[in-house]
């Protein structure tokens, strides 16, 4: 073996080293990282909606949403999950792509990067929720603005007939939304995180990112076959529905972004399949239906009416829907105008119902040509979906005149064909949707009979808060039309037997500490809307003139004289009689279809009981 | 900047020009004159130094696009060179006796996305991950994923939840409103 001084000496050279100063850095835990650094993750949970757009686009799966308990200001409602993202950062990679997809930009990366524990387990957090240390820094790195978006924020623009050319007499009731094209729709559909918040806020609970996702895939009978499972409908609520899912769209959450254009999405789907029966009977597999040998009646043909026979007809129901007007639809004919809903779309979406076997009975008033009590005799269940058609009065000095009308009378009237009174100057009262769709109405009727618009509507309700839609006021302005919010009606003047305006009042509140509807005035300031007609249209009572003497002391009325129904949509007191449509809930179509289905699936379970 | 351009275009050819800065520009180059113009550059233009090579996967283009990036301290600007070469049988002219550097370069691209540059130096030595035997990790197939699922074990502590079925659950039970739904609850 043999010897060597320096292999023996070598590893003591490394001790020069002690007295040399070190390269490395003493301390690294206080050393600050760059200003726009991406480490722990900090979330104003205050502020976010948990949709879950940073769960779906996280590559490593590093994130989950987890129920929040207990902490103030975060429930389960409509517009948040009530959920919260919890990182784990064993598969974290600090992408920040969560970051740069969130919706509220709640979610932000600080720049603190050192975290020392002992226990694995901790490493998987909720920021916000559990506190950490960093969770007051500001600096790290946020989601750049301007220009840097995942998703567009505009919504791709619909085109529209525009007015003058929409209130022209030679097309004035023609539908003027023209519906997006594939490009549009496709480019639309895109937009959509595919969250699901807005699910829980549609009435039907519709599975509306499954319908998006149809879009963005091109099958249209894939979305036809999502829209039917929770709404019948489909080219009616395509149209004219109240879009409270728009309301609550995590894209739309920031001031600046578009929601989705969730309805008129709706209306693409449905308006790319052909208005022929057997091709929907095909796409939906609803060509062979077993019947069975139950029996159901259904009083008014509204969209809850044709929502439960719909559902019903598909378990192999025999359904029979009785109409005292000439046409299926109710408020959806008769209530809302062809520019809105042409009377084709309607037929569409009826006639599908209809080839399912459902039998319609027009012109067959309940109550006088058939009892309540023979249809309980007839059938096995009764479903009564009777809508809101009596208008309401003011009841204010001269309201009696013979030239004050109810919208919801002279909209029926202009359907029908029935002779509509179209004066020059006409005023309206009522801020709602149905006000709008009367001043509306008799703006194009007023351009046939005179070549020019002279209607003002007014509104108890200030600007912001009149309950019609927006885009209705505005259309209304479009239109020529003056909606003057803000005033209360204090009686029509006459003048020689003739009615010349309406006297109003500055309304300073509609309702006093209680919350009952007791509005104040300021009397001096007082204003003469001049007209030659007054159309009231300030909401609409029903009309259960079909319920007999003798069912009415069977049943339970509630408050504002609603029908009291159990869960099951019964009639308390006569089990065989299910209410649904405006006369429960709304008033608006989803509702009514949504109450419809449910109706339908309450029926199914009675109808079933001991089977 | 435009300048240079210009005359390498007289030279090689060149693909495409994107003028990104006043003193930064891409450029194409066809695989055969890739390395000739590289050289030219840090011979003759004063790009003597790589800042870096890197590649893209253009899975659906069925190519694998290289990047120099040159820099060049005197004039100070950067000039980036794209080489496009078949994704199939993915080769390359090796760099590695211009700068040392590449050497390093070389054998990372082998590793991460398996292309081959014959005569480098320790080309197929192993670089980040050891006894690899998938398909290259950086390609745009391979499914990071499925691979995750596959290698390592789930952490048993971790639940998450669907928002609008959550949602379902605390606002609206009870109320299933498609056959699905109706079939889960049950």
């Amino acid at each position: 073996m043999s010897f060597n001084l320096k292999d023996i000496l070598t590893p003591f050279t490394a001790w020069a080293n002690v007295v040399k100063d070190p390269v490395t850095i003493k301390d690294p835990f206080t050393r600050e990282a760059a200003p726009r650094y991406r480490g722990f993750h900090a979330n104003d949970v205050q502020v976010c909606i948990g949709c879950g757009s940073c769960e779906a686009i996280c590559e490593n799966q590093a994130i989950d949403l987890v129920p929040i308990e207990g902490v103030e200001g975060i429930e389960t409602k409509d517009g948040d999950s009530g959920l919260r993202p919890s990182v784990d950062y064993g598969r974290c990679c600090w992408c920040a792509l969560c970051v740069d997809i969130c919706t509220t930009d709640s979610l932000r990366l600080t720049n603190a990067y050192t975290w020392v524990d002992t226990d694995a387990d901790n490493f998987i957090f909720t920021p916000g929720v559990d506190k950490k240390e960093w969770d007051d820094k500001q600096e790290g790195w946020r989601k750049p603005q301007d220009g840097y978006e995942f998703y567009g924020k505009e919504r791709v623009h619909m085109e529209e007939m525009h007015s003058p050319e929409r209130i022209d007499p030679k097309d004035s009731f023609v539908e003027f939304i023209k519906g997006y094209s594939k490009e549009q729709a496709q480019q639309e559909a895109d937009r959509c995180v595919s969250c699901g918040i807005c699910t829980a806020t549609c009435p039907a609970h519709m599975g509306i990112p499954e319908y998006i996702k149809a879009i963005r895939n091109d099958d249209m009978e894939e979305g036809m076959r999502v829209l039917y499972e929770t709404n019948p409908l489909p080219e009616i609520c395509g149209r004219i529905c109240t879009h409270k899912c728009e309301d609550v769209c995590s894209v739309g959450f920031k001031d600046g972004s578009d929601a989705l254009s969730i309805r008129w999405l709706k209306r693409y789907i449905a308006d790319q399949i052909p208005a022929d029966t057997n091709q929907y009977k095909d796409m939906l597999g609803t060509g062979d239906i077993a019947k069975n040998d139950k029996k159901i009646a259904f009083i008014g043909s509204g969209p809850a009416s044709l929502s439960a026979a719909y559902y019903l007809a598909l378990l192999g129901y025999n359904c029979t829907i009785f109409e005292k007007l000439p046409e299926a639809g109710g408020m959806m004919r008769y209530g809302i105008p062809s520019y809105r809903l042409p009377y084709d779309q309607i037929n569409k979406d009826v006639d599908y119902i209809v080839s399912l076997g459902v039998e319609m009975k027009y012109n067959v008033n309940i109550g006088t040509d058939i009892t309540l009590e023979q249809l309980n005799t007839d059938f096995d269940a009764v479903y009564a979906g009777t809508g809101l058609h009596l208008g309401r009065s003011t009841r204010i000095p001269g309201s009696e005149h013979a030239n004050v009308y109810q919208s919801v009378d002279l909209l029926r009237d202009i359907v029908t064909g029935a002779e509509v009174p179209v004066e020059k100057k006409v005023v309206v009262i009522g801020g709602g949707n149905v006000a709008m769709d009367i001043t509306r109405s008799m703006a194009r009727l007023q351009m046939e009979k005179y070549g020019e618009v002279n209607v003002i509507a007014t509104s108890l309700e200030d600007e912001e808060h009149m309950p019609a839609d927006r885009e209705e006021v505005v259309e209304a302005r479009e239109e020529n039309c003056e909606i003057n919010p803000g005033y209360g009606p204090q009686e029509v003047v006459l003048k020689d037997g003739k009615v010349v305006g309406l006297k109003v009042w500055k309304c300073l509140s509609i309702f006093d500490e209680t919350g009952a509807f007791n509005p104040k005035y300021d009397e001096s300031d007082e204003r003469i809307f001049e007209g030659d007609m007054v159309i009231e249209s300030i909401g609409q009572g029903m009309d259960l003139s079909y319920l007999s003497e003798e069912i009415k002391t069977k049943i339970e009325f509630g408050p504002r004289g609603r029908i009291v129904v159990n869960e099951d949509w019964q009639a308390k007191g006569l089990p065989w009689l299910f209410i649904g449509g405006d006369i429960i809930e709304g008033p608006d179509v989803i509702h009514g279809i949504a109450n419809g289905h449910r109706g339908a699936m309450a029926i199914d379970q009675f109808l079933n009981q001991g089977r | 900047m435009k300048e240079l351009i210009e005359k390498l275009n007289s030279k090689y050819d060149l693909q495409e020009i994107v003028y990104q800065r006043d003193n930064l520009a891409f450029t194409a180059i066809r695989k055969e004159n890739a390395i000739d113009a590289i050289t030219y550059l840090r011979d003759y233009e004063e790009f003597t130094h790589l800042v870096m090579m890197s590649c893209v996967d253009w899975i659906e283009d069925g190519k694998f696009q290289l990047l120099y990036l040159l820099n060049s301290p005197e004039k100070k600007c950067d000039i980036g060179i794209k080489v496009y070469i078949d994704r199939e049988n993915p080769e390359m002219f090796s760099a590695h006796h211009l700068w040392k550097s590449v050497w390093t370069y070389q054998r990372e691209l082998k590793e991460f996305y398996g292309i081959d540059f014959p005569g480098s130096p320790r080309v197929n030595d192993d670089f980040v991950v050891e006894g690899w035997e998938e398909i290259p990790f950086m390609r745009r197939d391979f499914d990071t994923h499925e691979y995750a699922e596959k290698t390592y074990f789930p952490r048993g502590n971790r639940k998450t939840n669907d928002p609008a079925e959550y949602m379902r659950k605390k606002l609206y039970p009870n109320q299933p409103v498609t056959a699905k739904q109706r079939k889960d609850d049950k």
